[in-house]
């Protein structure tokens, strides 16, 4: 009998039914909120859970190193220190940057933007890099304050170091921070990565860089590691090892002396390039490390463009050297023998006007083996006329010219080989006969790199084979082609490249070394038609820009082995004596001549 | 003193229900002890006090099951007194600790006054309502209220928002469960409403930003919403039947705040999972509906207004508790009765159902005078 039976008190909301209500509201409640966090809800939480409970580090891979024929380092991984912020960990972050830029004395406004940047790429619980590359000092200073400072971290990352400076910028390129574009297209690539940006660091990037491997961490509350498993290893990426070999190198800079120019070494045979200089250069450590604006700008702004690397990315109208491909052409298509003559007085008339010899007293009688040993302007007029300017463009392409080589380096440039249409295409104007002529001694329009030169004369020496010059060792040989001509005509042309070096009166005649057999040909390229007012005067007389350029092209044979060296001074003023002594300093090296330096290749 | 046929009427669900809710919380709090390390599991002290307690808890209920409770009318206002003595105490010689001064050093143990006042305040309620016929009225509501506003004052100074919220919830469900008159009921129905957002200056800024937060936890994660965060993903991440035992990440990696204590269900939401919690859910309401029983077939009004007050001092902290926990109230220290971790606490659990069992036994008993 309970104590609120009696009739004047019962009631819906209070007494004993009031806490059955109460209950049966508590279950419900608590009932449909557990449903709906535990069961509605449940992935959504079950994946912060597991958020929670686990970070993932990346494992960086050590790019490949580079080293040169002889094993020798050329590019090498550091460690260098970056100061990075861990956000998670940061209950401060602008005082953090504050203190950032006072010690490195980074400008804050840049310190700011470099963080809200990298924010976006890399996760709160990740290092983000912030200032790159700090000296040591500043290491063991950060490391004296990290209490101070939650959430800033010293990372470790490899930094490319390049042994030789300037000598290999332009075979090696640099690696540098990748940009915003590059970490867009390429979902490996980290903010303060550093990717290839130049050279066969570019070119070869997927196989030097390897793999990232990721790590997975159990942390607790704390972010104290309870456990990790590798999820991926990182991978090494593969070392390279390259045809150059870094004496050369620093035999053909040091023969350039400081001049721009290019120097191209190669191993006929092979394809192997022993040397490729292209001067002026840079140091690519520079850019490793962040080039600084004003550096920057005044690599860019030098008039003698050091960023170019001339031998592939520079064209340049060949010269008398395109000689060798008009003369194989004359005999190939039989419009010439290697008896037939032709009388040089220093000039040929077509028309109203005469085209000079660069002989003005003439060459008197000429066969084709003394039209390249005195490089015979007039020769090549007739010749030029009789093959037309299509036959030549065809044949020369054939033989290499005006075509990538496809060797291991960015940007390289085509050239050109000219034709009526092209001409008309380009500048609305019809072929003139006259222009016939200049191209046959390889003026004009025709364009062509160092490095073509080069393939062109190892296919002459090398039995025909039209080779793709390579930037690394023991790779196959790989044959592009066939040069358009047979062998016996091969042979008249390089046995007149012999004769003009070795005959009196031959223009290459400075690379002679007795006992071998090494074939030359000279080329000086114009780089305007000269005016009149330069004509009579000496190289060093003319303005820098208005000179010549001057070429060799050359081979040299030792002991079965056959190498071409081309060497390209730009604004050198005359092949022989210019260009010739460079391709003569290489030869010696590869060749192992003497020299009064003890040098030996 | 003791009749032997009581024994006959011990109401046995709600004691059964209260070992297995007490066992449920000690499994728990093992768990919630338990903390994973690079090194292996290592186990807090709090599992085994727990069992100290509950069997210190265990000596007070049969003692308080053992005298009648009717004996009890004649020694509220005594023992209200002293809690307000004691509290005085506090105030003038309390210990201080973590800030708050809530404790009497006795030399061999620190007595918590508060603890008592609550048992105090609701006995006192129980008796003053006896005395008062039908539904309160204004002065009759004014004297219970006093009853509580006085401790409720101190314990607020100490300061312990939770505990003053306990009292006056406690005394105010009695008063619901007595009934007021419907003129005092339209005049609160309106006037609470109404007064509730001057509270808020009340209000320390540390709780004011606890019902901000609750609002938005998203707004500050790592500070103040962290908590609710955190124990919204441990109980969601339970799914339906749970990590297992031992297998919560949330707890035993640390994620989860106060697990031992104020967010101990969460661990035991995480490991057990929808199924585990419902279950808890169950016997939780079970028990509270075994005091009910309690309050409708109390021998007296005295034991009824008793029942109820036990009634609402566990039904207040079940739901502000797992309210909390679950994201549906704003965080106040309250503990889960049996669940959370506590010596005190648990101590004046098992005197509260020392109290139900006390008025549940004497059903039976006819009036001696």
């Amino acid at each position: 009998m309970g104590a609120f039976n009696t009739p004047e008190r019962p009631q819906v909301f209070s007494g004993p039914p009031l806490l059955l209500v109460l209950v049966v509201i508590l279950f419900c409640i608590f009932g449909i909120r557990l449903w709906y966090l535990q069961i509605y809800k449940h992935d959504f939480y079950l994946g912060r859970a597991q958020e929670n409970r686990t970070r993932q580090s990346t494992m960086f891979s050590p790019r490949g190193i580079i080293r040169d024929r002889t094993g020798l380092l050329l590019a090498e991984n550091t460690p260098a220190y970056a100061l990075a912020l861990v956000r998670e960990d940061c209950p401060d972050i602008p005082g953090t940057l504050d203190q950032i830029s006072r010690w490195t004395g980074q400008p804050r406004d840049d310190l700011q933007k470099a963080f809200e940047i990298g924010r976006k790429r890399v996760k709160h619980f990740d290092e983000q890099v912030i200032v790159p590359n700090i000296p040591f000092e500043l290491v063991a200073l950060v490391e004296a304050h990290r209490q101070d400072w939650p959430g800033l971290a010293i990372a470790v990352r490899p930094k490319r170091s390049y042994a030789y400076d300037e000598t290999l910028a332009h075979v090696l390129g640099y690696v540098a921070r990748a940009n915003e574009e590059e970490l867009n297209n390429d979902p490996d690539l980290q903010l303060g990565d550093n990717v290839g940006k130049q050279g066969v660091e570019l070119m070869l990037e997927r196989m030097l860089r390897g793999t990232k491997g990721l790590e997975e961490f159990e942390v607790d509350a704390s972010g104290r590691v309870l456990s990790s498993r590798v999820v991926s290893s990182p991978v090494m990426g593969e070392d390279l090892d390259l045809s150059i070999s870094l004496s050369l190198q620093e035999v053909a800079t040091k023969a350039l002396n400081d001049r721009a120019g290019s120097v191209v070494a190669m191993d006929a045979d092979t394809g192997e390039v022993l040397a490729l200089v292209s001067l002026p250069s840079y140091d690519p450590n520079e850019f490793v490390v962040g080039i600084s604006h004003a550096k920057w700008k005044e690599l860019l702004d030098d008039p003698l463009h050091p960023l170019q690397n001339r031998p592939v990315q520079s064209t340049y109208p060949p010269g008398s050297i395109f000689k060798l491909a008009v003369g194989a052409l004359g005999l190939e298509s039989g419009t010439v023998t290697p008896a037939k003559t032709v009388f040089c007085s220093g000039k040929y008339t077509l028309g109203q006007r005469d085209f000079r010899c660069w002989n003005k007293g003439g060459h008197g009688v000429v066969d084709f083996k003394k039209s390249l040993r005195e490089s015979c302007d007039v020769y090549y007029y007739q010749l030029g006329e009789q093959l037309g300017v299509e036959a030549i463009s065809d044949f020369s392409v054939k033989c290499g010219f005006g075509v990538r080589t496809g060797i291991e380096l960015p940007h390289e440039r085509t050239g050109n080989m000219p034709t009526p249409e092209w001409k008309f295409k380009r500048f609305g104007e019809k072929w003139q006969r006259g222009e016939t002529l200049n191209y046959s001694i390889g003026q004009g329009f025709t364009l062509t790199t160092p490095l073509q030169a080069a393939r062109f004369v190892a296919a002459l020496v090398n039995g025909g084979k039209i080779l793709r010059p390579t930037l690394l060792l023991s790779e196959e040989p790989d044959v592009q082609g066939e040069l358009p001509m047979s062998p016996a005509v091969r042979k008249l042309v390089v046995d007149a490249m012999v004769a003009t070096v070795e005959e009196e009166r031959g223009t290459a005649r400075i690379l002679r070394r007795p006992g071998l057999r090494i074939g030359g040909k000279t080329g000086t390229a114009q780089v305007v038609k000269l005016m009149d007012k330069y004509e009579k005067k000496k190289t060093h007389e003319i303005p820098y820009k208005y000179r010549d350029h001057a070429w060799m092209v050359s081979f040299g044979e030792k002991d079965g082995k056959r190498f071409v060296v081309v060497s390209m001074v730009e604004h050198g003023g005359h092949g022989s004596s210019d260009a010739g002594p460079v391709a003569g300093a290489v030869l010696d090296a590869l060749l192992g001549v003497q020299t009064e330096g003890g040098q030996e290749g | 003193m003791f009749d032997r046929r009581l024994v006959f009427h011990i109401n046995w669900g709600l004691l059964t229900l209260t070992a297995i809710l007490f066992l449920v919380g000690v499994m728990n709090l093992y768990s919630a002890s338990t903390l994973r390390m690079a090194s292996g599991l290592e186990l807090d002290a709090y599992f085994n006090k727990q069992l100290l307690w509950g069997g210190v808890g265990l000596c007070v209920m049969t003692a308080v099951v053992l005298v009648d409770y009717r004996h009890l009318k004649s020694v509220s206002w005594p023992f209200f007194i002293l809690c307000l003595l004691l509290l005085l105490g506090v105030v003038v010689a309390g210990k201080t600790i973590y800030g708050a001064k809530r404790w009497l050093d006795l030399g061999f143990f620190n007595l918590q006054p508060t603890e008592l006042t609550k048992i105090a305040v609701l006995i006192l309620g129980a008796r003053l309502m006896t005395r008062m016929e039908g539904r309160l009225g204004w002065v009759s509501l004014g004297k219970i209220l006093l009853v509580g506003l006085v401790p409720a004052a101190f314990v607020v100074k100490q300061p312990d928002l939770g505990s003053a919220l306990n009292i006056l919830l406690i005394l105010g469900g009695m008063i619901l469960f007595k009934g007021v008159t419907s003129s005092v009921f339209k005049v609160l129905a309106v006037v609470i409403p109404v007064m509730l957002p001057f509270g808020w200056f009340f209000l320390h800024d540390y709780q004011k930003q606890r019902i901000l937060t609750f609002l938005d936890p998203g707004n500050d994660p790592l500070g103040a919403g962290y908590h609710i965060i955190q124990s919204q993903i441990a109980i969601g991440s339970g799914g339906f039947w749970g990590k297992g035992f031992l297998e919560g990440t949330q707890s035993q990696l640390r994620f989860l705040p106060e697990k031992h204590t104020d967010f101990a269900f969460a661990v035991f939401g995480e490991e057990w999972g929808f199924f585990g919690a419902m279950v808890l859910l169950i016997l939780f309401c079970s028990f509270l509906y075994q005091v009910y029983i309690v309050t409708m077939e109390a021998k007296d009004d005295f034991g009824s207004y008793l029942a109820a007050g036990v009634f609402f001092y566990f039904f207040w902290q079940i739901l502000i508790n797992i309210g909390m926990v679950l994201g549906i109230m704003p965080v106040v220290g309250i503990p889960l009765p049996f669940i959370s971790y506590g010596g005190s606490a648990s101590v004046v659990n098992f005197c509260m159902i020392g109290l139900v069992m006390n008025v549940a036994m004497r059903r039976f008993v006819f009036k001696k005078g």
